[in-house]
């Protein structure tokens, strides 16, 4: 009933709007969120893709090994990314993105 | 189930989970930002469900708003993280992004609905590639049946118009095996190395965040 290009619209707004909040937003963590709401968006389309391709009733599984795959590997992102924020926490006493100014001045 | 409810159900939850993430970014406070997030995993869960992969949104659950989530709250807890409040300067950087995030989706949009074999346009790229390869060889694409046949074949359109094709019922119980199957035979090496990904990252997240002595 629903096409593909519907379930690829949706990841697509859905990639957009973790990408609004990547510039948007200047607290660190929100920031690493955002990153999370992109590649779950990567992941939806993905499945779309895996059942728009699949035959006999069976969607092609190469493709969700793929989404699970990203999920491994932002759960990682995830727990490395939140040690850095802990370790800048401790040198500049905030998580705000506007405090990162070595390099500029 | 009835496609038409599932169709209507696919709609709802990407309304909810589309809200829910303009949420994240809009709430000041991070852990609102941050429940925004796990309702929005939750219906992006559901919408897995409803696409047919019950293992994966299972899977989405689990993770990200199960594991993730409640690491990213903790660290919330323990670094004491204030409401951002009005900077100098947000309205402008907020019409920028919003302004270069709507484009991107624009473009992404406008290529789902270029998708070959999609309903209501066509992919500019096949039909140009299409009469190159007639230009080049028409001697070949006239005459040799062999070869009419491969490009035939070449230029059929791709299954990404009309509605997914439906999942065959008695094998929807049997995702999580043969996504299992497909992941211990044909990825099992990219499988280890994610291991040792897994691996890497959890050292790396214990150097960088263990505190320095001073000595």
């Amino acid at each position: 009933m629903t096409p593909l290009s519907h379930y690829l619209i949706f990841s697509g707004i859905l990639f957009a709007i973790g990408f609004a909040g990547t510039m948007i937003r200047r607290n660190v963590l929100v920031v690493l969120m955002c990153l999370e709401l992109m590649l779950t968006a990567a992941n939806v389309s993905l499945v779309g893709f895996s059942r728009a391709q699949g035959l006999e009733g069976v969607p092609v599984y190469d493709a969700q090994t793929l989404a699970l795959f990203i999920m491994a590997i932002a759960a990682a992102e995830v727990a490395v990314g939140l040690a850095l924020i802990v370790a800048m926490f401790r040198a500049r006493r905030g998580v705000e993105s506007s405090s990162l100014n070595t390099l500029k001045d | 189930m009835n496609p038409a409810i599932s169709a209507l159900l696919f709609y709802l939850f990407a309304l909810a989970a589309l809200v829910s993430a303009i949420g994240v970014i809009v709430l000041r406070n991070p852990v609102s930002s941050a429940l925004s997030l796990a309702l929005c995993f939750g219906f992006v869960a559901a919408i897995f469900f409803n696409m047919g992969a019950a293992f994966l949104g299972i899977t989405q659950i689990i993770v990200y708003a199960g594991a993730i989530l409640v690491l990213f709250l903790f660290i919330i807890m323990m670094l004491d993280v204030k409401s951002e409040d009005h900077t100098s300067g947000l309205l402008r950087h907020s019409v920028v992004g919003v302004l270069v995030a709507g484009m991107l989706a624009g473009m992404i949009s406008s290529a789902a609905l270029r998708l070959p074999g999609a309903v209501g346009g066509s992919c500019p790229w096949h039909a140009f590639t299409e009469s190159l390869c007639s230009e080049l060889c028409p001697a070949a694409a006239s005459t040799d049946p062999s070869a009419s046949e491969l490009q035939a074949s070449i230029s059929a359109p791709a299954p990404y118009g009309g509605a997914l094709p439906t999942l065959d019922p008695a094998k929807r119980g049997a995702d999580a095996k043969l996504l299992g199957q497909n992941l211990f035979s044909h990825y099992n090496l990219t499988l280890v190395i994610l291991g040792f990904a897994l691996l890497a990252g959890c050292v790396g997240a214990v150097s960088v965040g263990r505190r320095l002595r001073r000595d």
